[in-house]
């Protein structure tokens, strides 16, 4: 047909139905392009803004590869007419991009000590073998740890202490399905929840801070963050263990052999290492760097110290840290938080701000909790579409031009980006309990939606009821 | 030849394995198993495959290993592994990363030359694809899906034979359906089926549709070709001669105890992905195994 060969037409075929978000995203953005300008928007910020319809189709269709939308924001911002070529540079590269970077590379590092042998004797020998209580023991770990480490590091150290306590339980699928869905969400939902407590419990946590002081908004310590976050964090642990028991109630309320027979497995690593030691100092070197020195050398800067030691020590080699990385996200995460700053400067984010104070004026009356609700809703719904942090890169700057306290509402913003309890994408922790195989997309809403209005309602209460005394 | 056969699961998959297999050992032909596992968002790569790499630490398998060990069980307990490879079991070790979303693991057969195991992560489709396109498999066996759309991209998209085993009862009785008409994958189908015929001992209707009560010249010579090819191989056989619509001729007659061999629509891809085609409708609503040959 047409002169072409079937094997051609084939290909072509499967190309594009593959590739189907990216010819809606090509259409919709000639018609947007080919759109007037609101006359309250700038021509640059409509032109932003359709940078921004852009990189969500992109990035949520993951119909091309994560670096490629990046590079692509990079190009339509030059292209556009949005900024010059060294402006965009400048506002690719930040210490929140450095604290990704650092970050990620820190969580190879951790993993690699083989460090969660330990973590699993350590939790057993405080719950015990009755159910609940290793299910309280995971849930308050993984959220406590996470709020320091970041939370795909907590999941990959946790995920084999549940499956080993699966296995042991039973061989049988059958008969341990539901309790190895209860260990695994509590490791996926302790680490979203332990992921707002400090700045370095997430990246959007550190693109939040850098916006607020970008925009001369205010400045937030590691401390004040902390202040701010690690009371709700707290609040949210025993709700989550009681939705989650609820939920998936397992038929065994006892894992005595099972829990035998771990200790037996973990205790045979023997004393911990010269090594193992090492890497615990360097990380609690790097914690007090982030509390004390972060005002000066930036959390960016601190977390690539850590990785710094850990390779000057050889804990680590680079090939390890290369090859676990994901440099795709780093350079998009660069330039979410590139576009972030071009809708600030053209006026995209007042106008869309504005634009959803009008829209959902009418349903809430309130000006404080309309721009509360929209702040952590928005935020709540796209990040379970979406990563994260790009949702704060993304939402962040028109979250801060509502008006109202920017600090609470910024802050409130990041905590709700870890509201990713209702899909498999939601966040690295949801897809690592999904690879074991043992629970379903639809378990993700089973829980989730419970754990999402339990999270909003706490959020509320405390943003409303507790930090107004802090400031 | 080379056979690729998709897996998904021990509780859904052994009618596929068990179907394919024997198949397989009918043709003489090499044979590729493939567990291909949910894509991973690529937010998350370097977190799972963190978490992947810290299971084996721990001696814990990772998604779809306990699939392959299963298929490998089943290899080994029906005689399709040499006994070396019986002997040496399933070695996770070996199972080589040959790039980031596949490794696999070669074992040497009884009935054919080596039988591979294949882990793969990603979109079902485009995965299948690249491993025929790669290795130029010349029958693709799976399981039928539920997912609507998974029919007709098998057959747009893939490269190869497909023979989907659909609602296949290992204790049935089954006859098979020969499709014969004057398109030039007829013959081959009829030679596929023919091989599958005789390793099963099944009884044989070719069937010829007509949409009038006029049959073309070149559907006549066909039919007659096919009764031929049927009687010379030993195979017994009736050959049927109906008008109607092609789709309630071939269900009706096929019910639920047939094997239906078939060969590919001659239509254009671009036509068959707009109007759809007869393997197509046979595929989608027939309610027993079906063979597509491709030239």
């Amino acid at each position: 047909m047409l002169g072409f060969s079937h094997n051609f037409l084939s290909n072509f075929l499967f190309w594009v139905t593959r590739k189907r978000w990216l010819i809606f995203t090509f259409v919709i953005s000639l018609l947007l392009f080919y759109i007037p300008s609101p006359t309250t928007l700038t021509p640059e910020g409509h032109r932003t803004l359709i940078i921004v319809v852009i990189a969500l189709i992109l990035i949520i269709g993951e119909v091309i590869p994560l670096p490629a939308v990046a590079i692509l924001i990079l190009i339509l911002e030059v292209i556009f007419g949005i900024d010059t070529p060294n402006g965009v540079a400048e506002s690719f590269m930040s210490d929140a991009v450095f604290f990704i970077m650092g970050s990620l590379m820190l969580a190879v590092a951790i993993v690699s000590q083989g460090l969660d042998k330990r973590l699993a004797l350590g939790i057993i020998r405080m719950t015990g073998n009755k159910t609940w209580r290793i299910v309280f023991g995971f849930v308050a770990i993984s959220a406590i740890l996470s709020s320091f480490i970041g939370e795909h590091t907590v999941a990959a150290m946790m995920l084999p202490v549940a499956l080993t306590l699966v296995r042991n339980t039973s061989e049988d699928k059958a008969v341990v399905h539901t309790l190895a869905k209860l260990l695994l969400f509590s490791i996926a939902y302790g680490c979203a929840m332990g992921s707002i407590g400090t700045p370095s419990g997430g990246g959007r946590n550190v693109i939040m801070i850098g916006y607020i002081s970008e925009f001369g908004l205010g400045n937030i310590s590691y401390l004040k963050w902390i202040k701010y976050a690690y009371p709700m964090l707290i609040l949210e642990i025993p709700l989550a263990v009681i939705i989650l028991w609820f939920t998936f109630r397992p038929e065994q309320t006892i894992l005595d052999s099972a829990v035998r027979k771990l200790k037996i497995d973990v205790t045979k690593t023997g004393k911990m290492t010269g090594n193992q030691i090492l890497a615990i100092a360097i990380f609690i070197a790097v914690f007090f760097g982030w509390v004390f020195l972060s005002p000066v050398l930036g959390l960016g800067i601190v977390a690539l110290i850590g990785v710094f030691l850990y390779l000057s020590f050889g804990l680590i080699e680079w090939k390890d840290i290369n090859r676990n990385t994901n440099w795709g996200v780093i350079i998009l995460f660069g330039a979410a938080i590139s576009l972030g700053i071009q809708m600030k400067e053209t006026g995209a984010a007042e106008w869309v701000a504005n634009l959803a104070i009008t829209g959902l004026g009418s349903v809430v009356q309130n000006v404080d909790v309309l721009h509360w609700f929209i702040s952590v809703f928005l935020t709540g719904v796209l990040t379970n579409l979406l990563s994260n942090a790009a949702t704060v890169a993304v939402l962040g700057p028109i979250i801060l031009d509502m008006g109202g306290n920017p600090i609470i509402l910024g802050i409130s913003a990041s905590i709700a980006s870890a509201f990713a309890y209702l899909t498999i994408v939601a966040s690295p922790t949801c897809m690592i309990i999904h690879s074991s195989g043992l629970v379903k997309s639809n378990d993700y809403l089973k829980a989730g939606w419970k754990l999402f209005i339990m999270s909003m309602a706490v959020l509320f209460l405390v943003s409303n009821l507790y930090w107004p005394l802090l400031s | 030849m080379k056979f690729l056969i998709a897996i998904g699961s021990k509780e859904y998959s052994e009618p596929t394995l068990r179907l394919g297999m024997r198949v397989a050992k009918a043709f003489n032909a090499a044979v590729t198993i493939v567990y291909v596992g949910e894509k991973i968002s690529a937010f998350s790569t370097s977190g799972v495959h963190l978490a992947q790499e810290n299971l084996e630490n721990w001696e814990l398998d990772r998604q779809g290993v306990d699939v392959l060990a299963w298929a490998f069980k089943y290899l080994a307990d029906n005689g399709y592994l040499s006994t070396e490879s019986e002997g040496e079991g399933f070695n996770i070790g070996k199972l080589v990363q040959t790039d980031e979303d596949r490794c696999e693991v070669f074992l040497e057969g009884n009935h054919t030359q080596e039988v591979g195991l294949i882990l793969r992560n990603g979109d079902i489709i485009q995965q299948l694809r690249d491993e025929v396109n790669k290795r130029a498999f010349d029958i693709t066996i799976i399981g039928a899906s539920k997912k609507r759309s998974m029919a007709h991209d098998l057959i747009q998209y893939i490269d190869s034979s497909i023979f989907v085993v659909k609602n296949y009862q290992p204790d049935g009785q089954y006859k098979m359906l020969l499709a014969v008409n004057d398109a030039p994958n007829t013959r081959k189908a009829v030679k596929y089926g023919v091989r599958v015929a005789q390793a099963f001992d099944l009884y044989t209707t070719a069937v010829t549709v007509s949409s009038t009560t006029d049959f073309r010249e070149n559907c006549k010579k066909a039919s007659a070709w096919a009764d031929k090819f049927l009687r010379r191989s030993g195979i017994e056989n009736e050959i049927r001669l109906e008008h109607g619509r092609f789709m309630e001729i071939i269900s009706t007659i096929a019910g639920d105890n047939h094997i239906i061999v078939m060969g590919s629509s001659t239509k254009s891809p671009l036509a068959k992905f707009f109007t759809g085609s007869k393997p197509l409708k046979v595929m989608k609503h027939c309610k027993c195994p079906v063979l597509i040959v491709k030239e």
